[in-house]
């Protein structure tokens, strides 16, 4: 074990990592979209103020576009050299050429505001739009792969000019009366791989080398509005029939019955 | 993992946390972490309980815990303050005590003590994810997170810095609610993560 690096202001990189771990960001008067709780350390003055703080109102306006996830959000603002972090994960910087990128809400740390964060209509899922570097995290490296791919969704951690990912699932294998039950079961079995995301036409997808997730802050739901994916959940399955006691529920659909 | 190269000396190591060795070792619980009655006493009202082993003997002795990432700490006659928990191992040269933290031990969830560890030699610490260590002059004060705050050394005067405002009470807080903000000369260890705080969530 060799001596540990001192860092002081002079030597840690602008806008770049310090280690596998940790990320500073260098404001100069400038801001930065930064995930609650993520900042470990700082030098110089810099305050931290909630998406609805009213002089922000103008930036929010042009880049930020979640109100979902405006309680994990904070603007960090003045001058000085920010360390980031988050929970011993590994942490990235990545840019964006006038493009897009999908990633999971949970793992992304901080952006530059001259990105806009939209919701992305996978529910779980925050796009990035614009020109901008921004900071995420993975557990592990993370390995950038190219579609026709399916993945493991506890892997993904985000994708980039690429369609939205459908689910897929080892059809052959779930169906019938017995593969439902060797799904549910495990008996007879069961890989856990039955189910996974697929991605289709020309981009990347971002994975993750473990299939640890971040734990997601609750973020509540889309507005409850007909055709916005995932505007149902938590008010049970609107549109089918109740559920009468008795029934398998999801089960019976899918045995076909 | 800590590998330590012994020639008859001895360390003082959190207790339990031996992993593998060779040669010839002897291990000692030291009852209150070797620092006498007093030091018994002192730990045991202030809630900065440790517990210590010395190990002595010839060989090569093996030490991790949690598979936490482990710093050396050198230390020439000054005083490293440490959390009792993130103490892993330290010369037997060197000398530990308990001391008052003020209000930055609330807000880290830490308790309102800490150890310290004073003399020359080099100490072992924990943090979860390699620390970084960043200088602080009276130039360039720093100001930390509760949750990642690990251990600083040096002449240091730490004060609790508080972000609370009407907006936090009204559930637009900045996040940040609490840092400690370290002014003077030394080194202060900060960890890739936060434990969490009293103020982590406000």
């Amino acid at each position: 074990m060799s001596t540990p690096v001192i860092h002081d202001p002079s030597t840690l990189p602008s806008d770049d990592n310090v280690n596998a771990y940790t990320f500073c960001v260098e404001l100069k008067g400038s801001q930065w979209f930064l995930q609650k709780g993520k900042m470990i350390a700082y030098y110089g003055r810099i305050d931290f103020n909630g998406i609805g703080h009213g002089r922000l109102d103008r930036l929010v306006r042009t880049s930020f576009h979640s109100p979902l996830h405006a309680s994990d959000w904070v603007v960090a603002e003045g001058s000085g050299k920010m360390l980031l972090a988050d929970r011993a994960f590994d942490v990235n910087s990545y840019d964006l050429d006038d493009g897009n990128l999908t990633i999971r809400a949970g793992n992304l740390l901080a952006y530059q505001p001259s990105l806009a964060l939209k919701q992305s209509i996978v529910p779980g899922f925050l796009t990035l739009l614009g020109t901008g570097k921004f900071v995420a995290a993975s557990n592990g490296p993370v390995v950038f792969m190219e579609p026709p791919l399916r993945v493991d969704p506890q892997a993904l951690v985000g994708w980039a000019d690429c369609p939205s990912p459908c689910h897929h699932y080892d059809h052959g294998y779930m169906t019938g009366v017995m593969g439902g039950l060797r799904a549910l079961t495990g008996l007879g079995g069961a890989s856990g791989e039955e189910h996974q995301f697929e991605f289709a036409g020309a981009g990347t997808v971002l994975l993750q080398s473990t299939e640890v997730l971040m734990a997601d802050p609750g973020t509540g739901t889309v507005p409850h509005e007909p055709g916005v994916p995932g505007a149902g959940s938590g008010h049970g399955q609107q549109g089918s029939a109740p559920r009468l006691p008795g029934q398998l529920g999801d089960l019976q659909r899918r045995f076909g019955l | 993992m800590l590998a330590v190269d012994m020639t008859g000396d001895a360390v003082k190591a959190k207790n339990g946390s031996m992993v593998a060795y060779d040669g010839q070792m002897a291990f000692k619980k030291m009852s209150g972490g070797g620092e006498g009655l007093r030091g018994m006493v002192t730990r045991r009202l202030t809630g900065e309980q440790m517990e210590m082993m010395e190990v002595k003997g010839q060989g090569t002795c093996y030490f991790a815990d949690r598979a936490s990432e482990i710093n050396l700490v050198s230390l020439h006659g000054d005083k490293l303050y440490v959390e009792s928990s993130n103490l892993l191992c330290a010369d037997a040269g060197l000398r530990t005590g308990t001391t008052f933290t003020g209000l930055r031990g609330g807000a880290s969830g830490t308790g309102l003590f800490t150890t310290t560890v004073e003399g020359t030699g080099q100490a072992a610490i924990m943090s979860d994810g390699p620390a970084v260590v960043l200088r602080v002059t009276p130039q360039y004060p720093l100001s930390v997170d509760p949750g990642a705050y690990v251990a600083h050394q040096g002449s240091l005067q730490q004060n609790l810095q508080s972000g609370v405002t009407f907006r936090t009470l009204i559930g637009e807080g900045g996040g940040e609610a609490f840092q400690i903000r370290f002014e003077g000369d030394g080194l202060v260890y900060v960890q890739p993560s936060e434990r969490n705080t009293v103020g982590g969530d406000v």
